[in-house]
């Protein structure tokens, strides 16, 4: 990655957690709040692949964890898996499908949430299982599938150059990246 | 033959990251690491404070100004100048009442009976819980104010209005501090029955989550306890909070069929829900 593409990122997952902290806590439905951080790895999974969604996942989740009480570290484990796990489920996918984001914000965030959850529990934090797991994944989810659309384009500025990793994409996408 | 390498990459990257994070959680847990996680969450803290004032001060106006709008549209039907005046009263009244309401809390967060001669730093609660994991809070007094991680935390509000034991400063920055209340699934506090036959009573107050009731340990089924009975914090020694803090009453107790402990569920006497100023006691085991 050149130094302006590691710029953008550093000025996209500061401008999400900028978001996050001063707007996005405010904003609660049954006592929980969005979370638009796993949003980073997921879309970023779309748009370059297994190993970008697993960097970004990293980045993103370590600036996630200077903010959280929670285990230092967590987020960044979870999120790279995330960011990989993404990346892999759609590599057969069309990444140009105006569905894609939504639906991979949707799943990539529930699985986030449980997976946060699981390990943190393992990590010395039971309490974590005991929390609403279910309605955190439910808000948490519903509200990154709907910002998707928009954060994808935020995203895709930020890695502009679409990772194919071998794996043909569609048309649009490869004409787009080269 | 391709498909191989074309994964092995992917792959490598997915590892490195997993074991850079696993490295970075099992530094931070030991000690040594911690000290520089949390100097960089210090650094971060600091720097987020003021662009989130900055932020607040931007969007309370166009919420305001748009809760207006609103408000205008809905009664145009009406008497548009006599209804705007009556909300420009409402609005004057709201903001006084608000006003009373954080005179109340603040005049009472100096008068806490139960803190005697305990030296304290009053802070404005900033944020209701970063993580929805974990039951937390962010106030505005850090390090530079003399607050350091154990500290108890205090609160005025409640159903009583005695107030009592909020949480427990679990990091301190140079200017902010994230408290962990009560109701966390990661609190445990040493308390002692206040009154009754069983005055005295020495049990384990555990956070059960986020709006959920706390529950007694080490309550024996031969206790007698009644609904409304208050447990403050015991001081034994090596305690991690000073004797005397009210923490919470019960509002339900069952001795199950086979169990040697009461089942009792409680409430802390601080309001969690309503909380926007409260008292950090500089205090410490060893103080």
């Amino acid at each position: 990655m050149t130094t302006r593409g590691a710029s953008r990122v550093v000025l996209v997952v500061a401008l999400f957690v900028v978001v996050q902290q001063t707007l996005v806590l405010d904003l609660r439905i049954g006592g929980v709040h969005p979370d638009i951080m796993v949003l980073l790895p997921i879309l970023a999974g779309i748009i370059g692949g297994p190993s970008r969604g697993a960097a970004m996942g990293f980045v993103a989740g370590l600036a996630a964890d200077l903010f959280l009480p929670t285990p230092f570290g967590l987020s960044a484990l979870v999120a790279t898996l995330v960011g990989f796990a993404v990346g892999e489920a759609t590599l057969a996918v069309d990444r140009t499908a105006v569905w894609l984001p939504v639906v991979a914000a949707l799943g990539g965030s529930a699985l986030y949430e449980v997976v946060y959850a699981v390990l943190g529990s393992v990590l010395g934090q039971p309490q974590m299982l005991h929390t609403d797991v279910l309605r955190i994944v439910v808000v948490v989810s519903v509200a990154n599938a709907v910002l998707a659309v928009p954060a994808m384009r935020v995203v895709n500025w930020a890695l502009p150059v679409a990772s194919t990793e071998g794996v043909p994409t569609s048309p649009l996408s490869s004409g787009a990246s080269r | 033959m391709a498909s191989p390498r074309r994964y092995r990459r992917p792959r490598t990257t997915l590892l490195i990251l997993v074991l850079a994070s696993v490295t970075i959680i099992t530094l931070d847990a030991r000690g040594g690491f911690h000290r520089i996680t949390s100097g960089v969450r210090s650094v971060a803290a600091d720097a987020f404070s003021p662009i989130r004032g900055g932020i607040d001060d931007i969007i309370e106006p166009i919420g305001s100004f748009l809760a207006g709008s609103v408000h205008y549209g809905a009664v145009r039907q009406q008497n548009q100048k006599l209804q705007a005046e009556i909300n420009q009263l409402e609005q004057q009244k709201a903001s006084q009442q608000d006003i009373d309401q954080q005179m109340q809390q603040l005049t009472a967060l100096l008068d806490l009976p139960f803190l005697g001669n305990l030296q304290t730093v009053p802070a404005e609660v900033t944020n209701f819980g970063s993580s929805n994991f974990a039951a937390t809070i962010d106030i505005s007094v850090g390090r530079n104010q003399g607050v350091q991680p154990n500290m108890p935390v205090v609160g005025s509000t409640g159903p009583a209005g005695q107030g009592g034991l909020v949480g427990q400063v679990v990091i301190a920055d140079h200017n902010s501090s994230t408290v962990r209340l009560v109701t966390d699934g990661q609190s445990a506090v040493g308390v002692r029955l206040d009154s009754g036959p069983d005055a005295g009573l020495l049990a384990v107050l555990s956070g059960q989550g986020a709006g959920k009731p706390l529950s007694a340990d080490l309550i024996p089924a031969n206790a007698v306890l009644a609904n409304g009975d208050i447990f403050s914090t015991s001081g034994v020694p090596g305690a991690s909070y000073p004797m005397g803090i009210p923490v919470a009453k019960v509002v339900a107790h069952r001795i199950g069929l086979t169990s040697s402990q009461e089942s009792v569920s409680l409430v802390p006497l601080a309001d969690l829900t309503q909380l926007r100023y409260v008292s950090v006691v500089l205090w410490g085991p060893s103080t």
